[in-house]
């Protein structure tokens, strides 16, 4: 047995680190180590209720809209208050573009170049990727940036500055969309449309998203030349490197459901595990400290009555991320679950064959961006100028509220209490929380410690190129997961 | 020392048409102020100067203001930035990992010691000896200050960096400071903004790149070219202000005409930025376009000056320049002191700002 420290990582979003131990060529356990703390939760202690909304996106510059939304949201539920069908629908916009943009980059930036390495330099393959993905050189990032930062023009005009936006409010937004604007939504996101059905797929949205099952996936896949698209790109590798064999997590998917419009959602909330899909129990989430560098309280704790209370007194601590967990059980979270857990039959194909993976990870990421981008049409569309954008309300002096919200890496939990018209307790549950949380109370490695276990280490690798791929097919955000 | 390429040569290899060097060249010296006939000058000194390393480190932050660089630029701009730093080291966006990367971050600073230009992205935290932001097993404060030692220059991009920003919010607990309390011996150019817009970064690091030298500073260490002049100075809704005319509350009727949203919590009369000019997503917009006031995210200490949504209804009377100067400077409170030395015609000639 042998123990890698691998990190720092690049090309995920903040700071990582993963000790590994090996034997025979293969991972045998993994800690995963989050090395960033900023105590958000303790400095919005004592703050008026309606800064949260100004604290909270600066949890993370890349999924600072989630982070707003889901402020939003515990705000609205505080105030007991509802959004017009104008503001609800302006939020989707605001949160699809950035959840969108953030797949994208993660696909383009942080995922594909890893098959750029040298290590794969003799595969068939090899050519195309690297002249295609490799970091800061490759052909694809000239295609991507351009599209992507007009696709961000759809944020300015509605949310005035990305990241870190002030518009997204408890009651709707704060910006009124005019006629003239509602044309120019539709043709950023006819502009960005272009893109992923001429670049990525090489077909239509509608024909992506119509996909059935994984033969239906290949049976696409093979009707062209895999050099045609950048997804038949990404299959042609995952097939060859058998890339639906590697990092297998704990298949129980998680969803708090996502883009709600009058009460209903566009993918449903819920768990989902062997066949069995559950609705969502929100009391059953509770977090451990057991392995966190903070104070121990002994048993698990639901998030109302969370506390956030670092100390580097706890010798079982290796990570300043908690342990979440539904029900007790280690669950994933992320498009992947999203898919699953909604029902889509070629997500929950790829699962019941072969579960939670990096190939399948994959996909329901890119899967998603062309369900959302056909989705926002509609949503544009359906804003009416002359109705109202927000509602207001009053902040009661004593209050609890819940926001939940789906981010681009899954779902994403506020839980506010107020009393004295002040915030009493704030507690934040992230995507990669769930995802990249330490060991609990009964030793039960979180999601991506036990997709690491088996990995295959090649002689003298000091960070794995497979561990790399599993690590980066859960597209951490570090920023978030620890606050 | 061996020879380096020039910035030009840099572009070339890294695929940039010179068509679309020259035309980079022109908006540069657009973004910069410095008006068509600067463009040539500026083609020259990158056909003529070596390319200057930069080395970007991340610390305690959210990793917005890469973002902002990276997502939110004019592409073509961003293209050529990203070629001529070719991001020696940035743990973002570099292509190597681990100890891979750690050995080229030795290297850059061995090769090019006393010449390069550090960006930092961030601030170190000093509780519990560093151990709040860990960079490769050791405390991001030692990577920074080990980092500055043999940099020409540093650049604190964002309020982070700059100020301290929200984890140095009350009651800060993980003592977060900015960089300019650990390094007090290298000039440090600070970019404020949470984030700075892309725009601006650009433009800082082109000057720093294209003329080799540090950008005129204010008497806090900010780039006059980018904060001399307040959001509320050249606010699109300035003219409601004068007249009186407010917004009560989002979406109401004065919110639909576009009047001024000082009442709902304003603080463009005392934030110094470039966002009313420039503007966020290449040029679409900012916060007062969208509504809702700005929370000054580039002055010092904004998170700990009272409520972002306090009500501002002490207003009596307006009208006049004087008046709206007035209600501003009296708002400014804490931060008086800052707004005189911008009125003050600064004789300091390129500052090097020095701790405090």
């Amino acid at each position: 047995m042998s123990r890698i420290v691998a990190g720092p990582f690049n090309r995920v979003e903040g700071d990582l680190e993963i000790t590994l131990q090996t034997a025979s060529g293969k991972v045998q356990s993994a800690e995963v180590n989050s090395p960033l703390y900023r105590g958000f939760e303790r400095i919005l202690l004592g703050h008026k209720p309606m800064d949260a909304l100004v604290y909270t996106p600066r949890i993370c510059g890349i999924c600072s809209v989630t982070q707003s939304v889901a402020s939003a949201r515990a705000l609205a539920d505080v105030m007991n208050l509802s959004m017009p069908v104008n503001g609800e629908l302006c939020t989707n916009l605001v949160l699809a573009n950035e959840n969108i943009t953030d797949l994208l980059t993660h696909f383009y930036l942080f995922f594909m170049p890893d098959f750029a390495r040298d290590t794969y330099a003799d595969k068939p393959w090899f050519n195309d990727i690297h002249s295609r993905f490799k970091a800061t050189s490759g052909s694809a990032a000239a295609q991507m940036l351009p599209a992507r930062a007009d696709f961000l023009h759809l944020m300015g005009i509605m949310a005035g500055k990305w990241p870190h936006t002030l518009s997204l409010q408890p009651g709707g937004v704060a910006k009124a969309i005019e006629p003239k604007e509602r044309m120019r939504l539709l043709a950023i996101v006819a502009g960005f449309k272009r893109f992923l059905e001429n670049t990525l797929f090489g077909d239509s949205l509608a024909t992506i998203s119509q996909l059935q099952s994984e033969a239906e996936l290949w049976q696409w896949c093979d009707e062209k030349d895999w050099q045609q698209s950048d997804f038949r790109r990404f299959l042609q590798v995952a097939r060859v490197q058998e890339l639906s064999t590697l990092g297998r997590g704990t298949d129980h998917f998680l969803s708090f459901g996502a883009y709600g419009l009058q009460g209903q959602t566009l993918w449903a909330s819920g768990s989902y595990c062997q066949g069995d899909n559950k609705p969502l129990a929100i009391s059953q989430i509770a977090e451990d400290h057991s392995h966190s560098w903070m104070t121990n309280t002994g048993s698990p704790h639901p998030p109302a009555q969370g506390i956030t209370q670092p100390s580097l007194d706890n010798e079982a601590g290796y990570s300043w991320c908690k342990a979440p967990r539904l029900a007790n059980q280690v669950v994933e979270v992320g498009p992947l679950a999203r898919q699953v857990v909604d029902g889509h039959p070629l997500i929950r194909d790829l699962v019941a064959r072969s579960g939670g993976n990096v190939l399948s990870r994959i996909v329901a990421r890119l899967l998603e961006m062309a369900l959302v981008v056909q989705q926002m049409e509609l949503w544009i569309k359906q804003i009416d100028p002359k109705a109202p954008f927000c509602h207001h309300g009053e902040m009661p002096g004593e209050a609890r509220g819940v926001g939940l919200v789906e981010a681009a890496r899954g779902s994403l939990g506020h839980w506010l209490e107020v009393k004295n018209g002040k915030i009493s307790n704030y507690q934040i549950i992230a995507p990669t929380s769930w995802n990249f949380s330490p060991r609990d109370n009964q030793e039960q490695p979180g999601a991506l410690e036990q997709a690491v276990v088996g990995a295959p280490v090649a002689e003298g690798e000091k960070t794995p190129v497979s561990v790399q791929h599993i690590v980066r097919s859960f597209d951490p955000c570090m920023a978030c997961t620890v606050h | 020392m061996s020879q380096l390429e020039t910035f030009y040569e840099v572009m070339r290899r890294q695929g940039i048409t010179r068509r679309s060097f020259l035309k980079y060249c022109s908006l540069t010296a657009a973004a910069l102020g410095l008006g068509p006939t600067f463009a040539p000058r500026i083609a020259h000194a990158m056909e003529t100067k070596e390319r200057t390393p930069v080395l970007w480190l991340h610390g305690l932050e959210c990793t917005c203001c890469s973002e902002s660089f990276i997502r939110s630029a004019h592409p073509l701009v961003k293209d050529v930035v990203l070629s001529m730093i070719s991001l020696d080291y940035d743990d973002t966006l570099m292509a190597s990992a681990g100890h891979q990367a750690e050995a080229i971050l030795e290297e850059t600073m061995q090769k090019y010691k006393g010449k390069y230009i550090l960006a930092v992205e961030g601030n170190p935290p000093l509780n519990e000896d560093g151990m709040f932001c860990i960079v490769g097993g050791k405390p991001f404060l030692d990577q920074l200050k080990h980092a500055a030692k043999d940099a020409a220059a540093i650049i604190a991009w964002g309020s982070c960096a700059s100020w301290g920003c929200v984890q140095a919010a009350r009651p800060n607990p993980t003592q977060a400071v900015p960089i300019h309390k650990v390094i007090k011996d290298k000039p440090i150019i600070k970019v404020p903004g949470c984030p700075p817009i892309a725009e601006v970064m650009t433009g800082v690091i082109t000057y720093m790149l294209t003329f080799g030298k540090v950008p005129e500073l204010d008497r806090q260490g900010r780039p006059k070219m980018f904060y001399s002049q307040r959001i509320h100075d050249k606010c699109y809704r300035r003219p409601h202000f004068d007249a009186g005319q407010f917004v009560e509350q989002w979406d109401d009727e004065g919110a639909r005409k576009g009047y001024c949203l000082y009442k709902v919590g304003c603080k463009g009369p005392t934030t110094y930025n470039a966002c009313s000019t420039v503007r966020w997503n290449e040029g679409t917009s900012f916060p007062i376009q969208a509504g809702h006031g700005c929370i000054g995210c580039s002055e010092d200490g904004f998170w700990d000056k009272g409520s972002f949504y306090d009500r501002l209804t002490d207003i009596n009377q307006f009208g006049i320049e004087s008046n709206a100067d007035e209600i501003g400077t009296t708002v400014a409170g804490g931060v008086g002191a800052a707004i005189a030395a911008h009125a003050a015609v600064s004789a300091i000639k390129r500052a090097q700002h020095k701790g405090e």
